[in-house]
């Protein structure tokens, strides 16, 4: 099982360069969403047939703040003028779909609110999650994002057979 | 023209977060929606509507005009133009 | 497999408070839409009357009124360590986003303390499927062994906040929504709260939850594919094994918006469903988002237990292509089972196969 995890503060550009560099939508995603994206990237980069349409692996998000960083920058807005590209990335399952769309995962992608940092109720959430016949993997993600430079995460790749 | 033709790809460019791109990287006439030119999608054709009535008071009926308006940034200038409430 | 029961359901709608009027109401076509002074854009929306509520929220306030009349139906001890509790909700508490905690979790804690449940609850936020999403939460914690009841619980109080996203999205009609048909202009807000215990034993026949699946679109996040992607590898997931004549009905999402009806009219064709009955509650309820999928439920397995198939409000003339089988009048049916469906942002679809089964 792979983990990897984003320092608080770190410059996601810089990171988006090191190992993106070809995907100008992350620019358009909110802090969340550039969370979640990368640490995909940095567990799926050397993976064989990237990018063919899959239904096996499933894309589990987990956070006590869900999207509340970007929903300050919409409610911002929306005294003038609301803005459609914030407003869209107002749900916690956004980044969950943003991973899909990059990688073609069409499994199952499905986001979790929890009172708090919890491994023991992730890891049980997720292993309800492989009651799905179809899921041989999963993404799973604690992303707390407070707001654009303050963050907690923790991301892993596991496989099926890790969670008997 | 040319000034407006300038601040509309300033201001292109900010609201889309078009990352690294400058107006000389914008053509005049090149089209900013589909697979040719920019590339932009439904979310940035709503955006692009927010951006005419924040900053030029122009108010576009639906999405569907704004297909109309935003063939290029030279389409957009001679619109605003012509339409502009300030 | 252990087998799941819906055996308990509570409501709040603005056309009724428990099950059998809202059944009723719906078959009465009556609505409780109107246009409402927005920001400054009006909106046409379905919303609760607050008239005379007082409490500090109302988003509490009618997720709690539904959860408990859902437990006293069930007739469990909330208190048990053998009971759950999954919130289904998008904004939950938005509105005072300047003041205070409105963090789902939060929305979720107060929910917790208020039902006496002792167990740690957990929010399923999937955009516009989260009311299905939860309910399939709560199908798999029972099967996980750990639970004997599950209390699913969802709701949507309408704000500024979502008002203005959706007109600045231009996805809202100011007039009645027509679901599937061709003048659709899109979709109504509304507000509602709903919820379902669910269990691993039933004392009488009661309606099972067969199995679920939420899938991904993997195309855009805010568009729906134009194959039908998701939804349709959801159903073809429910339906394993499954003839199309054992449905009575699939209870479609249906906002009334061009894309997303026109998107599960190509899904329902490609996994066979397209002689199937086929319905949409959005005309009688608005999108009611953090709800739908556990009230949209609710009024089908009633429907289904009085053997009719539910007119779809709003529809005239057949919007989609290919068509698919839906009716602005009642219909019959001996059928005891149907799929109930849903789509959302974030490119999620969802699928749940319910069925009536015998007391165990």
């Amino acid at each position: 099982m792979k983990q990897v995890s984003i320092p608080s503060g770190a410059s996601l550009t810089a990171l988006y360069r090191e190992w993106v560099g070809d995907y100008p939508k992350f620019f358009k995603m909110d802090t969340l969403s550039k969370l979640g994206f990368l640490l995909t990237e940095m567990l799926v980069h050397d993976e064989p047939d990237r990018f063919t349409f899959r239904e096996d692996r499933a894309v589990l998000v987990f956070s006590r703040e869900g999207c509340i960083a970007n929903d300050r920058h919409y409610a911002e807005s929306m005294q003038d003028f609301p803005s459609p590209a914030l407003f869209v990335y107002t749900l916690p399952n956004i980044v969950s779909g943003e991973i899909s769309i990059r990688n073609k995962w069409g499994g199952e992608s499905s986001a979790f609110v929890l009172e708090s940092y919890d491994e023991a109720r992730i890891w049980a959430l997720v292993r309800q999650a492989f009651q799905d016949k179809c899921t041989q993997s999963a993404l799973v993600a604690w992303m707390d994002c407070k707001s654009d430079t303050e963050w907690v995460t923790n991301a892993w790749l596991v496989d099926k057979t890790d969670m008997l | 023209m040319e000034n407006l033709i300038n601040e509309l790809k300033l201001k292109v460019i900010d609201a889309l977060n078009l990352d690294g791109m400058t107006p000389e990287d914008i053509e005049d006439n090149a089209p900013l929606f589909g697979d040719e030119g920019l590339g932009l999608d439904s979310i940035d054709v709503l955006e692009l509507i927010v951006l005419l009535e924040k900053n030029y008071g122009i108010r576009l009926a639906s999405p569907a005009q704004g297909k109309e308006v935003f063939q290029s940034v030279a389409v957009m200038a001679d619109y605003v133009a012509k339409n502009r409430a300030k | 497999m252990t087998k799941v029961y819906c055996i308990g359901c509570g409501l709040v709608t603005p056309v009724g408070n428990t099950p059998a009027e809202v059944l009723a109401a719906v078959r009465a076509g009556k609505t409780a839409f109107r246009q409402y002074e927005g920001w400054p854009e009006p909106y046409y929306a379905s919303l609760l009357d607050r008239s005379g509520f007082e409490g500090p929220s109302f988003f509490d306030h009618i997720v709690l009124q539904a959860a408990q009349a859902a437990v006293q139906e069930a007739g469990i001890d909330a208190s048990s360590a053998r009971v759950g509790l999954v919130l289904s909700t998008i904004k939950a508490n938005i509105d005072k986003i300047d003041s205070e905690d409105v963090s789902l979790a939060a929305a979720a804690e107060t929910l917790a303390k208020s039902l006496g449940v002792t167990t740690a609850p957990v929010v399923v936020s999937n955009a516009c499927i989260s009311g299905l999403a939860a309910l399939l939460q709560g199908v798999r914690m029972i099967r996980s062994g750990e639970f004997d009841h599950v209390i699913v619980a969802g709701a949507e109080v309408q704000s500024r906040f979502i008002v203005t996203g959706f007109q600045s999205l231009k996805a809202l009609s100011l007039n009645p929504c027509k679901p599937f048909d061709a003048d659709r202009e899109g979709l109504n807000v509304g507000e509602a709260s709903a919820a379902i215990v669910l269990s691993a034993h039933a004392d009488r026949p009661s309606w099972e939850i067969v199995d679920g699946a939420v899938r991904n679109d993997a195309n855009h996040i805010s568009g729906p594919s134009r194959t039908g992607e998701g939804s349709y590898n959801a159903l073809r997931y429910v339906l394993e094994g499954v003839k199309a004549d054992e449905l009575a009905f699939v209870n479609v999402h249906g906002t009334a918006t061009r894309y997303n009806d026109q998107m599960e009219a190509i899904a329902l064709n490609r996994a066979g469903l397209q002689d199937v009955p086929v319905n949409a509650l959005k005309g009688i309820f608005g999108h009611t988002m953090g709800a739908a999928g556990i009230l949209e439920s609710i009024v089908s397995m009633q429907a289904c237990d009085a053997g009719i198939v539910l007119p779809t409000q709003g529809f005239s003339r057949m919007g989609v292509e290919p068509a698919v089988n839906v009716s602005a009048q009642e219909r019959k049916t001996d059928k005891q089972a149907f799929v109930k469906l849903l789509s959302g942002f974030g490119g999620v679809n969802g699928a749940l196969l319910f069925r009536k089964g015998g007391a165990r």
